[in-house]
């Protein structure tokens, strides 16, 4: 297929060129004998207890460094599904593509769609693919549905975390938000980072291994851990304390923070989990999430207290106690 | 009123220089000062270079608990 | 005093307890530094900081938001500091007119915005001209580099302001000032110099938080006396002389006029427009604008605040009507505005 070769409506109406599409871009990548041509996937029933999720995936670009929205939806759909202590099965995917569209570009996103659920060992079954016209979606949308079963004896949520469990991130935060910036170039900053964006339940599992006593997992996503850490405070109706210290963040990402006046705990993450987990039992979590590549940088970065309920509090570097200030949407770059 | 960014002067060409901060390069104007040479430390405001920077903020606090005292 | 008996900034700052002592932070990212690093709680009772009117946003009126979104009604391309962008006016303000379709982009730098006018020669694009002498040259740089460069499509819509008249104004507002480090390495320490001689005393002050903790330490200190002084804590960046090349181009495109602080009113030249030889970058006259007035919150209390007489709890739209998430005065809108810390921050909680 040839670099200058586009997506077009007609690719989109159903007929046979669909079908070339679906042939020539999904079905080898994807291939597998739970993914046929029928109406829907027939599976086994998973046992015990099955989790389930969805999610929609925009991004511009739609490549980045570190991946691409392929990637991304995998990774997204997965990562929800490894945080209710669950692994992962089976997943399903929508496309709406842009007329206009190249075509290499759509394979380069389902060969990174298709080696990621392979790395999970997650099957997709199922798929379907729609073109708009052009204007009326950017570049590709990609949709995921994901299926899991969950791990007996583990049961996270958000509303379990106690005071004095131990507050773990699987990593430095912010890269994904920060890698999007850079991206869009916007304001003509230049570094080297990465997106963080990665495929974390091999870490769930390892933990797991360990211990089946944690609390809650969270992926931080579009807020960032900042975000994470208040929607966990509200639901366990618990206070958070940081050690600023510790919470780990790139050194270019944190330059490229101070240039702009941004908080890398509001920084989106796509490869991050926050796990809380009792204290006795997190330095060997922890431990056990630096053997795995893809929170090899994991933290304890603070504690759970009965104090100060909903509230995110930071020690800071010169000793003294202040708030992490509640997350406001738009990130704007400020020069006061 | 004005956050500053200290950054370190990588290359200057014309006015302009590429600064670095911790890996985070940017390029801003350096025509308000003189004798800016790569190595050195601006402080930079809204993507000019407003002073250069002479010291650590270390070594400056003591000599102003210096003083002080004196 | 002999070595053994000397304290640590932070010693100093906790066992104060001289007079009681009012200490204003002039500069809004020194107050925004001050919560982030938690330094209100290093302070004994008698030692009250009060957070002043040095953020460009929280003092630009409503009727410069007003201002600008009239350009964008009628087809300027805005370019920005993303601080302006959720700052009310009278009725919206750049957020809002940006979702109905005003053309707003966010630039981290005015020199960035003379790059986007020449990538853009059909779109009439205004920069809105904020900030204080920190923030003047690079607008004046940009407005320069597009006049060099032939442009017609790129010009200020100003609301800067300038230190000397508002520390003037707000003499009586605190014993000692913190002032604001990132002004002075432009226009030089003299002013201070001078201020001494009026009896008004100040510390310069830098924003790390070694710099930020040996100011305020410097401040109780000297403070205690009661004698009027001047101390530079900020050397490093701060020279006496200011930076002249940044003074003098100020000097070249602006002159200073009458301006409204928003909350204190109009301070007596107190503010900056150009000069007519530069007419051509001044939006006001590029485009022909009316007189715009605008009508802030008659409860908001943000021009109290600005002055240190009450605190942003005091205020009945506080937390209640106006957070950060839907300010309703600037104070709120700013990361760096007194109310905006105060909320953020949890006030008095910790």
């Amino acid at each position: 297929m040839s670099a200058a070769e586009k997506v077009t409506l007609a690719m989109g109406a159903g007929g046979k060129q669909t079908s070339e599409l679906i042939e020539r871009v999904f079905a080898q990548r994807f291939a597998s004998p739970l993914l046929t041509a029928d109406d829907a996937a027939v599976l086994d029933a998973p046992h015990g207890k099955m989790a389930m999720s969805t999610d929609g995936f925009i991004v511009s670009p739609s490549f980045f460094a570190g991946g691409n929205i392929g990637k991304l939806s995998i990774c997204g759909t997965v990562n929800d599904l490894a945080c209710m202590g669950a692994r992962p099965l089976y997943l399903t995917c929508a496309f709406v593509i842009e007329e206009g569209y190249p075509l290499d570009k759509l394979e380069q996103i389902a060969d990174a769609m298709a080696a990621t659920a392979a790395e999970v060992g997650v099957t997709l079954v199922a798929g379907d693919t729609k073109v708009a016209g052009r204007g009326q979606v950017d570049g590709v949308f990609i949709t995921t549905t994901g299926v899991g079963e969950l791990v007996e004896g583990a049961a996270p949520e958000g509303s379990k975390a106690a005071p004095g469990d131990a507050i773990i991130v699987t990593g430095d935060v912010g890269r994904h938000g920060c890698t999007i910036l850079l991206e869009r170039d916007d304001f003509g900053i230049e570094a080297d980072v990465t997106s963080d964006c990665a495929p974390l339940w091999a870490s769930v599992e390892a933990m797991f291994d360990v211990t089946h006593d944690v609390h809650v997992i969270r992926d931080a996503t579009r807020g960032g851990v900042g975000t994470v850490l208040y929607e966990i405070a509200g639901q366990s109706d618990v206070g958070v304390v940081l050690d600023a210290a510790a919470i780990p963040v790139d050194p270019a990402v944190g330059g490229v923070c101070r240039m702009l006046g941004l908080e890398p705990l509001y920084l989106a993450c796509e490869g991050r989990l926050v796990i809380i987990a009792p204290k006795d039992v997190a330095p060997a979590i922890v431990e056990a999430l630096r053997a795995c590549p893809y929170s090899a940088g994991a933290a304890i970065i603070g504690e759970v207290t009965a104090e100060r309920p909903g509230w995110v509090v930071l020690n800071t570097e010169i000793g003294t106690q202040t708030l992490l200030p509640q997350p406001t949407g738009e990130l704007l770059p400020r020069i006061c | 009123m004005c956050v500053g960014l200290s950054a370190k002067v990588v290359r200057i060409q014309d006015g302009t220089a590429i600064v670095d901060a911790s890996g985070a390069r940017r390029d801003v104007s350096v025509a308000l000062l003189d004798e800016i040479e790569p190595g050195d430390y601006v402080m930079v405001h809204a993507g000019i270079a407003i002073a250069k920077i002479t010291d650590e903020d270390e070594h400056e606090t003591d000599e102003v608990l210096e003083a002080l005292y004196a | 005093m002999s070595d053994a008996t000397r304290l640590t900034p932070a010693q100093i700052l906790a066992s104060y307890d001289g007079r009681p002592l009012r200490i204003m932070e002039v500069c809004g990212t020194h107050t925004h530094e001050i919560f982030r690093l938690g330094i209100r709680k290093m302070f004994p009772a008698q030692v009250e900081l009060i957070s002043g009117p040095g953020c460009p946003v929280c003092v630009t009126p409503v009727g410069f938001i007003d201002e600008a979104i009239w350009l964008a009604e009628h087809g300027a391309t805005i370019t920005t500091f993303g601080d302006l962008v959720r700052v009310p006016g009278t009725s919206g303000s750049l957020a809002t007119a940006r979702a109905a379709g005003a053309r707003v982009q966010v630039v981290y730098s005015p020199l960035d915005a003379v790059d986007y006018a020449r990538e853009h020669t059909d779109e009439q694009v205004v920069f809105l001209s904020v900030g204080f002498e920190t923030t003047v040259p690079a607008s004046c740089l940009a407005a320069k580099q597009a006049l060099d460069e032939g442009l017609t499509n790129f010009s200020l819509l100003t609301a800067n302001k300038t230190m000397p008249n508002a520390y003037a104004a707000l003499r009586d507002s605190a014993d000692v000032f913190l002032y604001p480090g990132h002004v002075h390495a432009i226009i030089g320490t003299a002013l201070c110099e001078d201020l001494v001689a009026q009896g008004v005393s100040g510390v310069l002050a830098g924003f790390t938080a070694k710099e930020l903790v040996t100011a305020l330490a410097v401040a109780v200190a000297k403070g205690a006396t009661g004698e009027p002084f001047f101390v530079n804590a900020y050397p490093r960046v701060v020279r006496p002389e200011g930076t002249p090349q940044a003074v003098a181009l100020i000097d070249e495109l602006m002159e200073p006029c009458d301006t409204e602080w928003r909350g204190l009113g109009v301070i007596p030249q107190s503010g900056l427009k150009l000069r007519d030889k530069f007419a051509a970058v001044d939006a006001r006259r590029v485009f022909n604008m009316p007189a715009i007035e605008g009508r802030a919150n008659p409860a908001c209390r943000c021009g109290e605040i600005l002055r240190g007489s009450c605190k942003p709890s005091d205020c009945p739209l506080f937390g209640r009507v106006c957070t950060p998430q839907h300010p309703v005065g600037a104070c709120m809108v700013s990361g760096e505005g007194a109310c905006s810390a105060y909320y953020q921050y949890g006030g008095d909680m910790l």
